[in-house]
Parts: structure tokens; C-alpha cells; sequence
């Protein structure tokens, strides 16, 4: 009956009817090596043991507009269409092998970096491919920037991640990161100073608060796109694709649903106008992996009753089995906070696992970086690197791995105890990225005790999750209501078997 | 429902060891049933438990598992529905690394 495991196609789906007591586990013939060559791997997309999940929303458009526009007025202050100033950004004449394409890579301490910059785009002024103007804005409900000027939409080119490394993920050997996700120095300076372009003057930007400064004297908007090693400016960035109208109407429909054992105050003072346009920073990883893990399982071989003193007892008997188990596996865009501050997640003193709930994002359709998609939202600078948040993938990664083991002890219906595992992993392929959250915060005090609760809408996907301060006394209300008709239950049942 | 489900899961152990014991459950299963509201709509309200299923909402390519079972004992007579410590459910609970 002892033997080598392997998963056999469709082994570990659902079968009609209650399984035999007395079934041993599937994987105790030995019609198979323990290990399956690789030639006998499916590809990935096909494995009947895949899996693809969370379906994205509806993906933005990210190529530039190319339908002719009618000409346009031009800005007071800034150049014709085609009297551009050096440097300056112009996606319509981009080629194709563009930065992400050129990847020659760096290799420094064990990491690849890989040059993720946006060679277009420059610290200062950078004009509408159109007009020259430099007030440029996201577009929500398109996913376009927009010139403030002449209306006129585009888009940064899509952040192709699997062009770090040139390979796919399950030939990830090592790690792979993106510049922007490069280790972060203790001496660089968070204050950049801009040359404006168009005036000469030497504008300042705090980059732990903004990337953005207008310049003083000709009103210039001017933008930080060059990466500095001080965690500023990531690969890319997901783009907000849902209005503020809508964040607000789906912070409502929320709270409208948590109203009756809300805190007092905090209905009372409830604005959802006031929630804001977030980008959080996180590190976006692929990862080859194997886990092993072993333990023990019980298959029940036989249930029956039998007699101790006055009562009968229901009692089973089993087989132990010693249970070892091998996997390989990649994951696709795993998302993990890079801010020390949002990746504390303890619930008693603050509420950032709300904003953890509303993952995960659509983070394939990120584009390369262009400062001009903050503009009008505020942003947070990420303070950990990649040697940080190892050990928290690798604790990920043995949670995923673990899960996927389920199909292959299905058939342990008293189930596996798992003793030891182990992770091995073989490459990851790191990428800062800014993702969007529209943020409703309420500073609470109960007790003496402070608390700053979210509610995050998911900027993407429209998810939305929060926390509501609750009326205590209600609370208590509620519960001696209810225990007291459980009681009164119980009794009438014992005196009517009286 | 939910509420009487976990209260009655809660008594009825108790209830079942003896006549004391059930007594003892008619009397618990006021408090249990309103400790249980009280804590439900805590929940509801405040969310501390939600926190993003990674292990089922990243995308993951896996290859075939494999491995082996050792028929190690045998057991008669148990009374436990379960193996003892079963946590084959419980992705996130690291056990001993090796």
C-alpha cells in the first residue's frame, strides 16, 4: 500500500457521494516515480493543476491616441506644437525598444538591476506631445493623461514586468529587481531641486510629501521622473481608474449598510467628501518556487458504536500515514506593502489591514512611470527594500504553497498534520509600484485610546473595505437582548420536555 | 441562525457529559448567545479579521505534486473525528522549518 505520490490529472476534484471509510489514499499505487522530468511538466496557461485567478477589471487603454485632433489653441506662455524643448517627452515618436527592451542589467551584492527609468521624461518641465503645456493631469474615467490646456490624452506605455530578466518565471534564476526598487540610501536627500526649463529658476521639491512643484515665477508645473536611490520613484505605476464621485458612492453604500451600531460622533461627523486619492507603494514579485512539506494523515477505516456504561459512543478506526510532499510553483504579481508603517497590521492599535484587504490590483495593466499621474493625489514613499521584505515573501510563498498541496491529501478525509516544510526559492523578479486607493480616514478616540479608521476603495477593481467605529453601548444593548430571548428559549425547550 | 449554530456548539458538549452539565448549558446559553451577537457584529463593524487571500487571489502556476505515503500505524477505537493537530487548513501557521 506504501508508495511514491504523484498528482494524478484531475485528482483532488470533487467526486458525487461520500468516499468508502475504508479507501486508501490515491497516491498509493506505484505507477509513477516520485518525480516527474521535466518534459512531462505542462506548460503554464495549461496544467489541468493551474491555476488563474482574480479576473481583472476592464483594461484601460494605454497606447496614445492616434486619431487626428483638430488643431490646437496654444498656450499662453509655452511653445508651439514641435518647438519643444530638449529632453522633453513625446510618446508618439517613441520606439519600440524603449527602455524596458534594453535590458543589459547591473549587477550589484547577488541583485540584477534592471533600468526601469522612463528615458523620456525628465526632473522638471515636462509638456503636453501637443500644446507645450505642462498642467497635465490623470483622467480617471479614461486612465489618460490629459492635458489641462488642450484636452488632449495619452498614455504611458504599458510596464511589460516579464521584460525584467527576458525569461519567463519559471526560468527565474536568482533576483531580479527593477532601479526603482532599488535599495534605498540613508544619505540621499528626499529634497530634489529642479531647473525649470522654461524660466531658469531653481524650483525645490520635498519627494516624502510630493513630485510635483509649480514653478514660482512662470508657473511651470514641474515633475521628479528621474529615479534616485531614496525610494521615490518606482518601476511604474497603476493609474486611478475610478472617479471620485464613485469612491464616494461606494463609501456610502458601506456605512449605510453599518449604521445602527455606528459610534454616535462618528456619524455624526461622516463626510465621504472628504476621502482622498492615494498611492500607496509596494513591491510587485515573481516568483519560482518549490515547497516541500511533511507530516502525518489518518484515513479512516472504519466507523462504528459502541457501549460505555449507560451511553453509546460513536468511535472510528484509522490508518497513519507518514506524508511527504514535494511542489513547484510560480506566482504571478504577488503584492506586498513596502511601507514599514502600512505593513503593520495589528488590529488593535491601527486599521491598515483594510487597506491590505482591498488587494489585489490589476497590477499587469501598470505603466511605466510619469509623475504627471500623481498630479491632484497624494502619495506615499516607500521606505522598505527588497532585503526587508524577503522573509515576508518566503512566508507567502510557503502559505501559497502549502494551499495548493490540499488537491494532492484530499484523500486523508481526517485530515494532515503538517510537522516541518521548507522553502526553496529559486528566483524572484522585484518592482516597485505605485497602486491607487481612494482613502476615507476618521481619527477616533474611545477610552483614551486613539485610532485612525479606513475605509479604502480598491481604485481599480471598485473592492471596498473599511472599519466603523461601533457604539459600545449599543453593542451591549444588542447582546443581553439577544441572550436573554436564547435564554428564555432554552428554558420553554426544557420545561416542554418536562 | 448563526448566532444559535455557535451558542449551541458552545452548550452542547456541555450539555451532553451529564445531567449537571445540561443544566449548566441551559444557563450558559444566555451569555454565550449574547457574547456571540456581541462579537458578530463587532466584526461586521470593524473588520479585524479581513485581511487579502493572497494564497487564493495571486495567480500561480503549479507543476504536478509528488512525494510519498508511509503507512506508519494504525489506530482503533478513537473517539476523535480528526487527526489530533490538524492544520491542513491553516495555510498561514508555520510549522517547524527543515
Amino acid at each position: 500500500m506504501n508508495g511514491p505520490y504523484v498528482q494524478q490529472p484531475g485528482e483532488g476534484q470533487p467526486t458525487p457521494g461520500a468516499q468508502p471509510p475504508t479507501q486508501p489514499p490515491a497516491g498509493h499505487t506505484q505507477q509513477h516515480p516520485p518525480v516527474v522530468p521535466e518534459q512531462q511538466m505542462q506548460a503554464p496557461h495549461t496544467a489541468q493543476q493551474q491555476t488563474a485567478q482574480p479576473s481583472a477589471p476592464a483594461q484601460l487603454p494605454h497606447q496614445q491616441q492616434g486619431a487626428p485632433a483638430p488643431a490646437a489653441p496654444q498656450a499662453p506662455g509655452h511653445p508651439p506644437p514641435g518647438q519643444q524643448t530638449p529632453g522633453q517627452q513625446t510618446p508618439g515618436q517613441q520606439t519600440p525598444e524603449e527602455q524596458l527592451a534594453d535590458l543589459t542589467g547591473a549587477t550589484t551584492d547577488g541583485l540584477r538591476e534592471v533600468d526601469t527609468s522612463n528615458q523620456n521624461l525628465q526632473d522638471g518641465v515636462n509638456r503636453c506631445p501637443r500644446c507645450g503645456a505642462t498642467d497635465i493631469q490623470l483622467r480617471a474615467s479614461s486612465g489618460m493623461l490629459m492635458c489641462l490646456f488642450c484636452r488632449h490624452e495619452w498614455s504611458e506605455k504599458q510596464f511589460d514586468q516579464n521584460k525584467l530578466g527576458n525569461v519567463p518565471i519559471s526560468d527565474l534564476r536568482g533576483t531580479v529587481i527593477g532601479t526603482g526598487a532599488a535599495e534605498i540610501q540613508a544619505d540621499v536627500n528626499e529634497i530634489v531641486t529642479m531647473k525649470c526649463s522654461g524660466c531658469g529658476a531653481e524650483v525645490v521639491v520635498n519627494t516624502a510629501e510630493a513630485m510635483s512643484a509649480r514653478c514660482h515665477w512662470c508657473r511651470h508645473n514641474l515633475t521628479v521622473n528621474e529615479q534616485i536611490p531614496n525610494g521615490a520613484v518606482p518601476d511604474a505605476v497603476l493609474p486611478f481608474a475610478l472617479t471620485r464621485d464613485q469612491a464616494i458612492e461606494r463609501i456610502r453604500e458601506f456605512t449605510n449598510k453599518r449604521k445602527m451600531f455606528a459610534d454616535r460622533t462618528f456619524r455624526k461627523e461622516f463626510r465621504p467628501e472628504n476621502v482622498a486619492g492615494v498611492y500607496m507603494p509596494y513591491m510587485v514579485v515573481d516568483a519560482n518556487a518549490s515547497v516541500d512539506a511533511v507530516g502525518e494523515g489518518e484515513v479512516q477505516t472504519r466507523q462504528y458504536t459502541r457501549k460505555r456504561g449507560d451511553k453509546r459512543e460513536t468511535v472510528y478506526d484509522a490508518d497513519v500515514y507518514r506524508v511527504e510532499r514535494h511542489l513547484d510553483f510560480m506566482t504571478d504579481d504577488l503584492t506586498l506593502e513596502s511601507s514599514a508603517e502600512r505593513a503593520d497590521m495589528n488590529t488593535l492599535v491601527n486599521t491598515n489591514n483594510i487597506i491590505n484587504t482591498i488587494l489585489p490590483f490589476d497590477t499587469e495593466n501598470a505603466v511605466r512611470w510619469n509623475a504627471n499621474y500623481l498630479n491632484g493625489f497624494s502619495s506615499e514613499k516607500r521606505d522598505q527594500d527588497v532585503s526587508h521584505l524577503e522573509p515576508v515573501l518566503e512566508n507567502q510563498l510557503l502559505s501559497i504553497g502549502r494551499s495548493r498541496l490540499t488537491e494532492s491529501i484530499r484523500n486523508y478525509g481526517r485530515g494532515v498534520r503538517w510537522e516541518a516544510e521548507r522553502i526553496n526559492v529559486r528566483g524572484t523578479r522585484w518592482v516597485s509600484m505605485y497602486l491607487p486607493v481612494w482613502l476615507y480616514s476618521y481619527y477616533h478616540t474611545e477610552r483614551g485610546k486613539n485610532m485612525v479608521h479606513y475605509i479604502a476603495v480598491n481604485a481599480r477593481t471598485g473592492e471596498t473595505m473599511g472599519s466603523i467605529p461601533v457604539s459600545h453601548g449599543r453593542l451591549w444593548i444588542a447582546a443581553i437582548t439577544s441572550g436573554t430571548i436564547i435564554e428564555g428559549a432554552a428554558i420553554a425547550a426544557l420545561v416542554a420536555t418536562l | 441562525m448563526n448566532t444559535l449554530l455557535i451558542a449551541l456548539a458552545t452548550v452542547l458538549p456541555i450539555a451532553s457529559s451529564s445531567s449537571d452539565g445540561y443544566l449548566l448549558a441551559l444557563l450558559l446559553a444566555g451569555p454565550v448567545g449574547g457574547g456571540v451577537v456581541y462579537w458578530m457584529i463587532y466584526r461586521y463593524y470593524r473588520n479585524t479579521d479581513k485581511t487579502h487571500h493572497f494564497e487564493a487571489e495571486t495567480r500561480v502556476e503549479t507543476r504536478p505534486a509528488t512525494g510519498s505515503d508511509t503507512k506508519v500505524n494504525s489506530i482503533r477505537g478513537t473517539r476523535r473525528r480528526a487527526i489530533p493537530g490538524r492544520n491542513d487548513g491553516d495555510h498561514r501557521t508555520r510549522v517547524r522549518r527543515f
